[in-house]
């Protein structure tokens, strides 16, 4: 039986597939800390259907397929057969569970229909943390080489590939758009930036979604502008300049890899810091995966722009114009950076100052709607129809409801799926766009940078 | 004869259905907290979020989310839980079993609250049960345990109101308190068994949970040695 999946895989060698399900579920298991999860959740799963009041998925299918709870047991009627004494005792004397291929035809489809946006969490009175079963399910999916193509491709040319990003950018065109970045950001707004590329020595190595350096010049050049503004120690490296993290999605070998490949860097250019540009994944593997596999204190601190951002505004050391962005403008939480409380109030710090209309979507911050591309899906283009219809429905109905004009997505891939979440839903009128775009019309610019004014700006970031 | 099967069941059965229980509950925290510790010692990263971990465990204790998700749902789970814990500890009818037993001073709760409690408790259950049953997709959910369970509790519940209020009874309140005896002692010996194990374990699931995130700092390379796969193009 070949597998078949609404994504596209990479040809398959399904030899044997059960087996070599369960080996690599046993070396997972034997190699990390998820048996005790998987011990408590069979214990104490209650069924009680919370779960599936809160998933926006759910929501909208309608599917008990895509009940949270659901799509866990897949794996946990896996792991209670063969992993646990009573399932082993059970088959013995009674009709057992078989894993077949068709289980893992059903798996590599389901686990694959989550988001992974952990809003489910919330909502379990039991603490059962759904997403992080669907992130071992896609690791035990993946040993056994089923991940979607967009994925692996992308990872592939970035741990394995000349160019070591996921964009395959080469180091000549990194700098090349670098230059136009500072020469559009002297003719558009009239002021300079500088991206400084493998200075010795910086605090901060600069990691966004490569894919900015593509897509999101006005993100890109609004980093720059208040780096640039506030004198900032910083540089990115050309040896390693991705922030993205498919590891995060469907691997932790891969995770592994990808942010030691940043560790590294920083290490190289003797830095300190590591700097993530507005993206959710990115930010969450490095800030919580760094310190796991890249020396626990000893690994650098990571810092996200925003936070760098909203610092040095309550510090004084960046002047933003405040009521400049008349628009109505409202604010995507991004799940990974927001579920964990981790950053909520320092984009609304920001965009409070800026914007004379700043509205909220209800439910926000650490409650906020997955935008519905999350856990690596929206870089799956073939689920398009899926992932705006169904997984971005209910965030498609917040924007509608705050009548905003201007939806700030802090992070690369909520940018793209709300794109097409706003094209696919009517909301033509509506624009997604980065924190930083928005800053690149409020900045105050220091005397420094200003055009006329070369020798002063040369001085300010040879500093 | 039937104060023969009553002191059987509240005597030698009970004490072996609490040893059960007891034994059973504490081999599921002692191996639960073991494992706590050896995944914790082999996390790269040991810094736990303790407070987000406590105030998420207390929210659930504190019904705070009441208003905003299945309110009814939640008002049911917390009065079934509230009779299930507070009347088999301190109403009269059983204050004498841990007195017996214990030798020690047993707070009581006044007659009318315990049993406004059970009744409370009763009628969540089989509010509880009726959800379960009739709704399609609550059904697609739930395993046999997940109702039967239910209906356990129930019975207890009953047969226990029952058994103290012999007026309200519909048959014998001796027969009656034999059938709430069994069926306590059947409740007991299956907590450990059961999803009613999360007794024990609820106050360091979120815990657990949370240490799923921390993994150990070589895994990935362990499982690629494991899988023989260390040197494999991604």
């Amino acid at each position: 039986m070949a597998i078949s999946c609404s994504y596209y895989l990479e040809p398959l060698d399904t030899t044997d597939l059960p087996r070599r399900f369960l080996d690599a579920f046993a070396a997972i298991l034997a190699h990390s800390n998820y048996a005790p999860v998987l011990d408590a959740a069979i214990r104490i799963s209650a069924r009680c259907g919370r779960c599936a009041v809160t998933c926006p998925v759910y929501q909208v299918s309608g599917e008990a397929r895509d009940i949270p709870c659901n799509r866990t047991e897949l794996l946990l009627a896996v792991y209670r057969r063969y992993f646990t004494t009573a399932g082993m005792l059970r088959a013995r004397f009674g009709t057992p569970f078989q894993l077949t291929e068709a289980t893992i035809n059903t798996m590599a489809e389901e686990f694959y229909r989550c988001t992974a946006c952990r809003r489910c969490k919330l909502e379990c009175p039991l603490g059962i943390d759904h997403g992080l079963l669907t992130h071992l399910a896609r690791w035990v999916l993946a040993e056994v080489g089923i991940v979607p193509k967009a994925l692996r491709v992308a990872t592939r040319e970035q741990l394995d590939g000349k160019t070591r990003n996921t964009s395959a950018i080469p180091e000549a065109a990194l700098r090349d758009t670098c230059e136009f970045l500072e020469e559009d950001c002297r003719d558009t707004h009239s002021f300079n930036i500088h991206f400084p590329i493998d200075v010795e020595g910086a605090e901060y190595v600069f990691f966004p979604a490569v894919s900015d350096y593509l897509l999101e010049p006005d993100t890109l050049m609004g980093n720059a502008a208040v780096l640039t503004a506030t004198g900032a120690s910083w540089t990115i490296g050309s040896k390693y300049f991705d922030g993205i993290n498919y590891g995060l999605f469907y691997s932790d070998r891969m995770l592994d890899r990808i942010v030691s490949c940043e560790a590294e860097e920083v290490k190289r250019l003797g830095a300190r810091k590591i700097l993530i540009g507005e993206c959710g994944h990115a930010s969450r593997s490095a800030k919580f995966f760094v310190r796991t596999f890249c020396g626990g204190d000893e690994a650098p601190e990571v810092v996200n722009i925003m936070e760098y951002t909203c610092d040095a505004l309550r510090r004084g050391a960046l002047k933003l114009r405040p009521d400049v962005i008349e628009e109505r403008v409202t604010y995507h939480d991004p799940c990974n950076i927001a579920r964990s409380g981790w950053i909520i109030d320092q984009p609304r710090e920001i965009l409070r100052t800026i914007c004379k209309d700043f509205v909220e979507m209800t439910p926000n911050g650490r409650e906020n709607y997955c935008c519905g591309g999350g856990g690596g899906t929206v870089s799956i283009d073939e689920i398009r129809q899926f992932r705006t219809m169904v997984g971005g429905a209910t965030k498609a109905e917040q924007i509608r409801r705050t009548g905003a004009t201007i939806v700030v997505a802090p992070c690369a891939n909520c940018k793209k799926q709300l794109r097409e979440v706003c094209e696919d839903h009517g909301l033509d009128h509506v624009r997604v766009v980065g924190l930083h775009d928005l800053l690149l019309r409020a900045i105050e610019v220091p005397a420094a940078m200003g055009v006329d004014d070369e020798a002063a700006h040369a001085a300010e970031v040879g500093r | 004869m039937i104060d023969g099967w009553i002191e059987l069941a509240r005597g030698p059965l009970f004490r072996l259905s609490l040893a059960v229980c007891l034994l059973g509950l504490g081999t599921i925290l002692f191996t639960t907290g073991v494992s706590i510790v050896r995944s914790w010692r082999s996390a790269g990263d040991r810094t736990l979020p303790i407070g987000a971990i406590v105030r998420t465990t207390l929210r659930w204790v504190a019904p705070v989310r009441l208003a905003k998700v299945r309110p009814l749902y939640s008002v049911a789970s917390i009065a079934f839980h509230a009779g299930l814990l507070l009347v088999p500890l301190f109403s009269v009818g059983h204050v004498g079993l841990w007195q017996t037993d214990l030798r020690v001073p047993w707070p009581v709760l006044p007659p009318a609250l315990a049993d406004t409690l059970a009744v409370a408790a009763a009628v969540a259950l089989l509010g509880l049960l009726v959800a379960r049953l009739s709704s399609r997709v609550m059904r697609g959910l739930s395993r046999p345990q997940d109702s039967l369970v239910l209906v356990l509790l129930l019975g207890v519940m009953l047969s226990g109101l029952g058994a103290a209020h012999p007026l309200w009874a519909p048959v014998d309140a001796r027969a009656l308190l034999l059938v709430h005896l069994l069926l306590a002692d059947a409740t007991l010996v299956l907590t450990p068994m059961t999803k009613m194990a999360h007794c024990i374990l609820f106050p360091v699931l979120q815990l657990v949970f949370e240490l799923g995130w921390h993994f150990p700092q070589a895994s990935g390379r362990h499982v690629a040695t494991a899988l023989a796969k260390e040197d494999e193009r991604v």
